[in-house]
């Protein structure tokens, strides 16, 4: 399926003349324009403002062993069009900075200052110039991503406080949450402001673990690369997969079976069945609805044991491999499937009936914790949050992979609500599209292999990779080196679009609504802080 | 004489060891209605024997309020459970104290609590400490007030002549004011146990806690004493309202066979009541923190109610 591109290529060769060169080689429906410092913020906000097109991405790369330049790439996903602008600067390491777009789009500023503090290249004109994923406790001039920083380094720890805007005034008093939570989570610091229970402000500080995925991938041969992909996350695992196994493909430019293709599809949806159903539950565990919580919890568990007899594990790890899938599913399984999702969908049917006719329950959701359009625009959110504010965004609409472009599906949005409630709606709607998936499918899935073989692929071939993860989009860019190994492989996940908006949606809530509101987002930490 | 000395070891017996079944009654029938194995019923004496056996953590920054509070709240408690007729109507402490001194019991218990958990200037100590001043400062007027309509009732605050006017006279159960205290009291009692709706007793989410707020700090010993006496409270609580509002079966005397249908009946209203907890329990999610005032308003207006239908009636 290919897209006219020229129409976009010429609005912006009109308004920009020189200034812009569109890149020889790009892949179909990746453009690849270069620009210079001095242009960037104009060409990115004219893209951003003409196409109304959200950023996906802002990837780094240090390329000085090929060109002696960093250069920055600024992703931009078409909404109605299959289509991805790709703006690229180089910076040179003798001046180390670039210019922050910040100011105009929002939604750059935390890419920005992952850059600042994994490369050391300074956003110029950011208005927040505190450090991101590193904490400070490392020593200075430590930038782990650029390729001289050996992975094997050990960092002196050097002490160091954290810095948090607080809230002055009578009565005003600060709660410090974190970074470790009573139950299994991972570490995150909340600082609260509060008047008595009233949340006046809230800053979160994330990063805790910092396990320098992006760095190992560097030095791995993409076959290899798989199951660290795959590990990213544990229940985005199947997503995490597909979104690798496509860059290599579109690197290399083959072509999995059609089989394949919908097999993969019946994996992604299963993956988000089944976090999408224990998500309503966690809601319900939230406002401390223990019934239903318990019930949603026992569904899940019904599919994650479905996922176990498909794949051999309960996270549907293992199953989708570079060229296709590793597994077939054949008759007597599909007949398992479809068996349990119908009692699944009888069960989930009627548990959604128990929770939205529940006023106690509706009373705790409804107006909790509202994500406004405006908000959820500026920071670039994706996935349910995005869909529960109004934002028509969804990765296998608007840039279909897999089998999705076959398929019939609808898209949950909920205009002018964003609290909990909306976000519980929306999940609760897409399990029962995503179980209508599954079937059509079944019903349309082709005979025939379910995997091709791929051996080599082109050294320093830069792609895009796009999958929607339970959680929202998930964006891969990868650039290959020579003897199939990677140059770089930068995920970006929804979670890292999405962490932002919560201090938006606390302020005028009480303090213990806030795991609720939590719950209702359901952002991964691991996700985030690759 | 014997009497004098029996009675009083057999209450403590029933009171202390009983309660921690309660709790364990109520989590086993929980995880029932939710498809759940569950733990044992016999699981809170388990955890209350691992508790004994644990180290005591206490922070380099708290006073001595933080080790008295655990043996202050355990005391009064067991004070509390001589002052209510559990399976006879004669009380042990029946010349000391009265309804007004049980109410006073639970008071003090509270106060150290709250104390404590201020004392260790740890967040969500003060905030649970907080929160847990606010849903009494309200449930405590609907208190007294529903008992002082049965005191008023019966002209009489001892528990001990309460109950026995009651059940010798079981028709001035039927007393709308009597109706009236009894709704109030079961919204207190919910309230002052912290079950859902007002409190979550199985959370592990440090914000939304209330009385569990107050007690994360305690560990060991003190840990096992205070949760002790909150399971000690949630059975005196209830018996209290069964034998109030219930005193069918209570042994007047202390005759044996008279104690062990006692017996077997307060099991049996203890259970009912137990359930109707559960049931409570699982068919709502707990109410909005700000939500909690007009639950608790609604108990205070009942019994408010409850003493003017008294006059009114009469």
């Amino acid at each position: 399926m290919s897209i006219n591109r020229q129409p976009y290529l010429d609005n912006i060769m009109n308004r920009f003349k020189g200034n812009v060169v569109v890149a020889k080689g790009s892949l179909e429906n990746e453009i690849y324009i270069s620009t210079n410092k001095e242009n960037l913020d104009d060409v990115c906000t004219y893209i951003h403002k003409t196409f109304q097109s959200p950023l996906s991405s802002i990837i780094c790369n240090d390329e000085r062993s090929l060109n002696k330049n960093f250069t920055i790439y600024y992703v931009f996903s078409l909404p109605d069009k299959d289509l991805f602008f790709i703006v690229f600067i180089p910076v040179s390491e003798q001046q180390p900075d670039f210019p922050s777009i910040t100011p105009h789009i929002p939604a750059a500023h935390w890419y920005e200052r992952e850059i600042k503090d994994m490369f050391g290249l300074e956003p110029v004109g950011h208005p927040d110039p505190h450090t991101l994923v590193l904490h400070g406790n490392m020593p200075a001039n430590t930038y782990p991503l650029r390729k001289d920083f050996a992975t094997n380094t050990r960092l002196p720890h050097i002490e160091s406080k954290l810095p948090f805007a607080r809230v002055d005034g009578e009565g005003v008093f600060e709660i410090p949450v974190g970074p470790i939570h009573a139950g299994i989570i991972e570490p995150g610091h909340f600082r609260f402001s509060a008047v008595g229970d009233t949340i006046l402000y809230l800053d979160a500080k994330l990063f805790f673990t910092h396990k320098g995925t992006e760095k190992l991938f560097e030095a791995m041969p993409y076959t290899k690369a798989l199951f660290l992909a795959e590990r990213i996350c544990g229940v985005c695992a199947a997503s995490h997969a597909t979104g690798y196994c496509q860059a290599i493909e579109k690197v290399a430019g083959i072509e999995i079976p059609p089989r394949a293709k919908f097999i993969r599809t019946i994996i992604l949806e299963l993956e988000r069945l089944y976090n999408h159903i224990g998500d309503v539950g966690n809601v319900c565990i939230g406002a401390s609805f223990l019934m239903c919580g318990s019930h949603g919890f026992r569904m899940r568990e019904h599919i994650q044991q479905l996922n176990e007899t498909i794949c051999g594990n309960r996270y549907l790890r293992g199953m989708i491999t570079i060229g296709g899938v590793r597994f077939d599913i054949h008759d007597d399984l599909k007949k398992h499937i479809l068996d349990l999702l119908d009692r699944v969908k009888t069960d989930f049917k009627e548990l959604v009936e128990i929770m939205f006719t529940s006023s106690s329950f509706l009373d705790r959701i409804e107006t909790t914790g509202r994500l406004s359009l405006e908000h959820a625009k500026g920071l670039g959110v994706v996935g349910v949050p995005a869909r529960a504010s109004g934002i028509c965004r969804d990765t296998r609409r608007n840039h279909p992979y897999a089998a999705y472009s076959e398929i019939d599906f609808d898209i949950p949005v909920y205009h002018d609500e964003g609290d909990v409630y909306a976000r519980v709606k929306v999940r609760v709607d897409e399990v029962y599209q995503s179980m209508s998936i599954i079937e059509q499918c079944f019903n349309k899935m082709p005979e025939g292999s379910i995997k091709t073989s791929l051996k080599e692929f082109p050294p320093y071939k830069q792609a895009l990779s796009y999958v929607e993860s339970p959680r929202g989009e998930d964006i891969y860019w990868i650039m290959t080196a020579p003897n199939n190994m990677l140059y770089r492989y930068k995920v970006r996940s929804p979670s890292f679009c999405n962490w932002p908006s919560i201090p938006y949606t606390i302020p005028g809530n009480i303090v213990p609504d806030f795991p609720l509101i939590n719950k209702s987002f359901e952002l991964c930490y691991s996700c985030t802080d690759l | 004489m014997t009497a004098e000395i029996i009675l009083p070891i057999l209450q403590i017996l029933v009171v202390v060891g009983f309660s921690p079944l309660v709790k364990g009654f109520i989590n086993k029938i929980e995880a029932r209605l939710q498809c759940r194995r569950g733990a044992s019923m016999f699981q809170p004496y388990y955890n209350l024997v691992k508790l004994f056996r644990k180290d005591a953590v206490v922070s380099e920054t708290s006073s001595w309020i933080f080790r008295a509070t655990p043996y202050i709240t355990f005391i009064s408690v067991l004070i509390i459970s001589l002052l209510v007729p559990v399976l006879s109507s004669q009380v042990p402490l029946n010349f000391t104290g009265d309804i007004i001194l049980i109410i006073y019991l639970f008071a003090l218990a509270r106060f150290f609590l709250v104390l404590t958990s201020l004392d260790t200037g740890s967040a969500f100590g003060g905030m649970g400490g907080s929160r847990e001043m606010m849903v009494s400062s309200m449930a405590e007027p609907a208190m007294i007030l529903s008992f002082f309509t049965v005191a008023l009732t019966v002209n009489s605050t001892n528990l001990s002549n309460i109950t026995s006017t009651l059940l010798n006279n079981s028709i001035l159960l039927l007393n709308p004011s009597l109706i009236l205290a009894f709704a109030a009291l079961t919204i207190v009692l919910i309230a002052e146990t912290g079950r859902i709706p007002v409190d979550n007793p199985f959370t592990h989410l440090e914000l939304t806690m209330i009385h569990e707020g107050m007690m994360l700090e305690f560990s060991g010993r003190y840990l096992a004493l205070v949760e002790w006496a909150s399971s000690m409270k949630l059975l005196l609580l209830l018996t209290i309202l069964v034998n109030i509002f219930f005193p069918w079966g209570i042994a007047g005397g202390l005759t044996f066979s008279g104690l062990i249908i006692a017996f077997a009946l307060y099991v049996v209203k203890i259970g009912f009541f137990a359930f109707l907890i559960v049931i409570v329990e699982m068919s709502f999610a707990k109410i909005r923190l700000f939500r909690i005032p007009n639950l608790l308003g609604t108990a205070f207006i009942l019994s408010i109610l409850a003493v003017i239908s008294l006059y009114v009636v009469r």
